[in-house]
């Protein structure tokens, strides 16, 4: 499959999607928090982070949500993102690398739909955030 | 969740309650710098998401997660003890949310369940918050899961 699709019948069943590399650093963590919001040392500041119990700065659900759709989007710029669900299972952590997978598990062409599973993994493997999403594309 | 699902007593009492029962109503003014600087904190790269002068420019779908209302539960919910841990984030998208806009966001508890581990019984409550713009058109759910992790009582 091509690293980028523009119509439902170029994605192919079971396909990965090109893995992406948020920026899960500090500074942005800061940039969210003051355009955004979450602005606090749990989430821009590893030692404030430390104080409230917390390994380091951790970087907002809302944030790690918003790679997952930005994932989907590089991969399929005409795609329209019509539900995506995500689960934090664990923390993940600021100023450290986690990659986004996903994986296309159904396609709808009648609707122009697919479903595609997506993940957030830490350099140790392990699944920090998963969910689910279903993207509309042009047919 | 599924009907068929044998649910506790006492969660099927906080269910008949308190599910579908609106809690909360808020506005909230789309602004197109901070859409743009979400979509680009997010990894966004298109335009359409990033550039307020763009002739499409909208937020992406994820971002009505970041609108929240003035309370996540009804008032009169009661303590059941344990301390609440966001545990996820779900969105439907129906429609454009563009710059400029004012939504109207309302909020009811959608669902109310509980998984059973090694630590005990959790109860997940999941908020949804329905997003409406000013015509009444109906642009989004954003749902909140909260998990709440019983404290084992002596």
């Amino acid at each position: 499959m091509p690293d980028t699709v523009s119509n439902i019948g170029e994605v192919e069943f079971g396909s990965e999607l090109p893995s992406f590399a948020p920026d899960t650093s500090t500074d942005n963590t800061k940039r969210f928090g003051k355009y955004v919001g979450w602005d606090s040392p749990r989430f821009t500041d590893h030692e404030g982070a430390r104080k409230e119990g917390l390994p380091g700065a951790i970087v907002p659900g809302v944030l790690s949500q918003g790679f997952l759709g930005a994932m989907i989007h590089r991969w399929a710029p005409d795609a329209e993102i019509i539900a995506i669900d995500t689960v934090f299972r664990a923390p993940v952590l600021a100023d450290a690398p986690h990659t986004i997978t996903g994986t296309v598990t159904d396609i709808d062409e009648d609707e122009g739909t697919v479903e595609i599973d997506i993940t957030i993994t830490n350099e140790a493997g392990e699944n920090r955030v998963f969910g689910t999403a279903t993207a509309k594309l042009p047919k | 969740m599924a009907e068929a699902e044998k649910v506790d007593e006492d969660i099927q009492d906080l269910r008949d309650r308190f599910l579908n029962s609106e809690f909360d109503e808020v506005t909230f003014e789309i602004d197109g710098e901070r859409v743009a600087q979400y979509a680009l904190a997010c990894g966004e790269t298109s335009p359409k998401f990033t550039d307020p002068g763009h002739d499409d420019f909208q937020a992406p779908p994820t971002f009505v997660s970041t609108l929240v209302g003035r309370r996540n539960m009804p008032s009169d919910f009661p303590d059941l003890g344990g301390m609440g841990m966001d545990a996820g984030k779900g969105v439907e998208w129906k429609a454009p949310v563009r710059a400029g806009e004012t939504l109207t966001g309302r909020s009811h508890l959608h669902d109310i369940y509980t998984k059973t581990g090694r630590s005990g019984r959790m109860v997940f409550l999941v908020t949804r918050m329905e997003l409406f713009d000013s015509s009444g058109t109906h642009v989004a759910n954003a749902d909140t899961r909260t998990v709440i992790r019983e404290k084992i009582r002596a």
